[in-house]
């Protein structure tokens, strides 16, 4: 495998915030590479400039083995880039604007093609404006794919969709990915970082805290596995970490986690426990950790704070 | 060349597919010649209504009669003093002219003969109008009645070739008016494709910026074009204002114009962030123009302190120049001062534009 994207010492900052500091990551050929972060962790800075919409202050971008700042129409054209604008040309047709997008680009898939692809047969003589969230969902997908790119990027490709058209999504990603095309995406979703990404970049304050694949992240940070339920009292935590098997406990909204390397010890610990005090307890499973805990350990608040 | 010709055919096709913009482009300027025609149109022909009460039948009042018949501004009405008076109470008489019992007796005995006018000072009209043409009236009779031969005939010569009417003097100015909401108005869509990303993601393709700008250029200067072409058309059809200058200098002017105005917008679209500011920008920019620019009446009649403003605005040079080609208006300055200030405007604020506007 080779980089087709390396990052090295990236730093952006507005004023006195800083949006990226010190990013350094690299994403192989043919790999999705998501970067997952709450909103503002400076995903979308780092997106940008890797894309040549923004200029670093500092640090090293090369796409493809070339220089972001020495090459930036000839990267452009290279890579496509998804990117959610509802009022792009709102009365030309779909097809009209994938014509006249791939005419931007020394070569172009067809549009009849790409319409084909993400499954906009039947709205392909639409005005943009006229299509529904998912289809514009789609478009920008299919614009994205319209130079046939090496790498594709996906900025929050799926915020604010509806289970089934983030679905559509995954797929046309995936399909992506099949077809041989190197995939960065960024995402507060924890479901799409784990279901979708073979590695994952965890960033938070415009820096990176962990890289890894899914598995080896959860697998790194937890040997445990979380249990969880509603308590109809405040309850120290003290008191839970007592549990026999428990390792960390953590209380939000009434909602209790509780870690532990030993799940039936625990559970029949805190059954004693909730008899004895008179407590109930509702809403209770298990699951196994997920990026969303490896998050919560990291920096110690969740991931759509 | 190709892709900016394909970014000029999207941006018609949007255009030609909004029927707000069509009507604001095409349908508004029309509107306004139209309403503004009819408004001015009844004032080409200046009548006044006078009531005329004859208590005199003598030889002196009969001539009087006869020569207030002979005023063509004047649509006499002859009858009793107190109908009379209650109709100019109505407003239906401009004023009312009262010949006395005794008028010819006084005359015959060498007197001077009274006759009373009776108007109302609130109209202005009366008094800047019909006060002078009756004094005029009077000493016509007192001519015809002394017998005394005139020395002076005035003989009446304009300056034009052709009488200035009102909506003469008005298309022009709602051409240059059309030029500047076409050019300020882009702004808005600028600033509407930033906030709403279009700029970000026409950015992510190799597609040069200065491509994307000169299709929108080229695509308003189409339009304006065509406004000029349509103004020019139905100002002819409808009201016969004529074309009197020269179509390419005319065209270049338009193209002056547009160019100005655009850059202007687009130096407001450096400044201003959202949507919800930019209108009242542009709002509080063009209306002054509109009303103070002598677009819609001579500068004249402003107040001399007005005078710096509407000297400093680009629309008072356009107006000037669109107005001096078409009808041959009496020039406000010379076109060259005219196509120099234009020109300063537009590189002036380009360079501001260039200078200070953001992508993002």
């Amino acid at each position: 495998m080779s980089a087709v994207l390396e990052v090295q010492n990236l730093r952006k900052t507005y004023g006195d915030i800083k949006a990226v500091s010190d990013v350094s990551f690299v994403v192989e050929q043919g790999e999705i590479f998501g970067m997952l972060g709450p909103n503002g962790a400076g995903k979308t800075t780092t997106m940008e400039i890797v894309e040549g919409l923004r200029i670093a202050d500092s640090g090293n971008v090369r796409v493809l083995g070339m220089d972001i700042k020495q090459r930036p129409r000839r990267i452009k054209a290279s890579i496509g880039v998804q990117l959610q604008t509802t009022s792009l040309y709102p009365r030309l047709t779909v097809r009209e604007v994938l014509d006249l997008f791939g005419s931007f680009f020394p070569r172009a898939v067809p549009s009849g093609e790409l319409i084909k692809l993400v499954g906009l047969e039947d709205s392909s003589n639409k005005f943009c404006k006229n299509l529904s969230g998912g289809q514009q969902q789609r478009l920008s997908v299919a614009l994205a794919l319209v130079n046939d790119p090496q790498i594709l990027f996906f900025d929050e490709p799926t915020a604010g969709l509806d289970p089934q058209a983030r679905h559509n999504i995954w797929d046309v990603i995936r399909l992506a990915k099949e077809k041989g095309k190197t995939v960065f995406l960024t995402t507060h979703y924890m479901e799409e970082a784990e279901r979708l990404c073979d590695r994952v970049a965890i960033i938070d304050h415009g820096e990176i805290i962990a890289t890894d694949s899914p598995e080896k992240l959860i697998e790194q940070y937890f040997k445990e596995e979380a249990i969880e339920f509603q308590l109809d009292r405040p309850l120290a935590g003290e008191v839970l970490r007592q549990l026999a098997g428990a390792t960390n406990v953590v209380t939000e909204n009434g909602k209790v986690t509780v870690y532990s390397n030993a799940v039936p010890a625990t559970i029949s610990a805190l059954m004693e426990m909730a008899r004895q005090m008179g407590m109930k307890l509702t809403d209770l499973y298990v699951r196994r950790a997920t990026l969303e805990d490896v998050f919560l350990k990291l920096t110690g608040r969740r991931i759509r704070d | 060349m190709k892709v900016l010709s394909n970014l000029l055919i999207a941006n018609i096709k949007q255009f030609v597919r909004e029927r707000a913009a069509l009507f604001w482009s095409f349908a508004f300027p029309l509107i306004f010649i139209l309403m503004f025609g009819a408004v001015f149109s009844g004032t080409d022909d200046i009548s006044f209504s006078v009531g005329l009460v004859m208590e005199d039948d003598s030889p002196s009042a009969q001539t009087l009669s006869t020569v207030l018949g002979q005023v063509t501004a004047f649509e006499l009405s002859t009858g009793e003093k107190d109908s009379e008076l209650q109709a100019l109470n109505d407003g239906d008489r401009g004023a009312v002219i009262v010949v006395p019992a005794d008028f010819g007796e006084t005359i015959s005995q060498g007197g001077k003969g009274n006759i009373d006018v009776y108007y109302d000072p609130a109209k202005s009209s009366s008094q800047q109008a019909l006060l002078p043409i009756i004094r005029q009236v009077l000493n016509e009779f007192d001519r015809i009645v002394g017998q005394a031969p005139s020395l002076v005939q005035l003989n009446e010569k304009t300056l034009q070739t052709r009488d200035m009417r009102a909506i003469d003097y008005l298309v022009p100015g709602i051409l240059a008016m059309a030029m500047m909401q076409l050019g300020l108005f882009a702004a808005e869509l600028l600033v509407m494709d930033r906030e709403n990303r279009v700029l970000k993601r026409l950015g992510a393709t190799p597609l040069r910026r200065s491509t994307l700008i000169g299709s929108a250029v080229i695509f308003r200067l189409i339009i304006a074009l065509g406004q000029a072409a349509l103004i020019i058309i139905v100002a002819r059809l409808v009201f016969d204002v004529p074309m009197m200058g020269n179509w390419l200098f005319l065209a270049g002017m338009v193209i002056l114009g547009t160019l100005t105005f655009l850059s202007l917008g687009y130096m407001i679209s450096a400044f201003v962030r959202t949507q919800e500011a930019v209108m009242p920008l542009i709002m509080a920019i063009q209306f002054p123009m509109m009303f103070l620019s002598g677009i819609f009446f001579p500068i004249e009649f402003m107040p001399g302190f007005m005078r710096p403003i509407v000297e400093a605005m680009p629309l008072t040079y356009l107006g000037d120049s669109l107005r001096q080609i078409m009808v041959d208006a009496a020039p406000l300055h010379d076109h060259w001062v005219n196509v120099g200030v234009l020109g300063g405007w537009f590189v002036v604020s380009l360079v501001v534009a260039v200078r200070f506007f953001k992508w993002e």
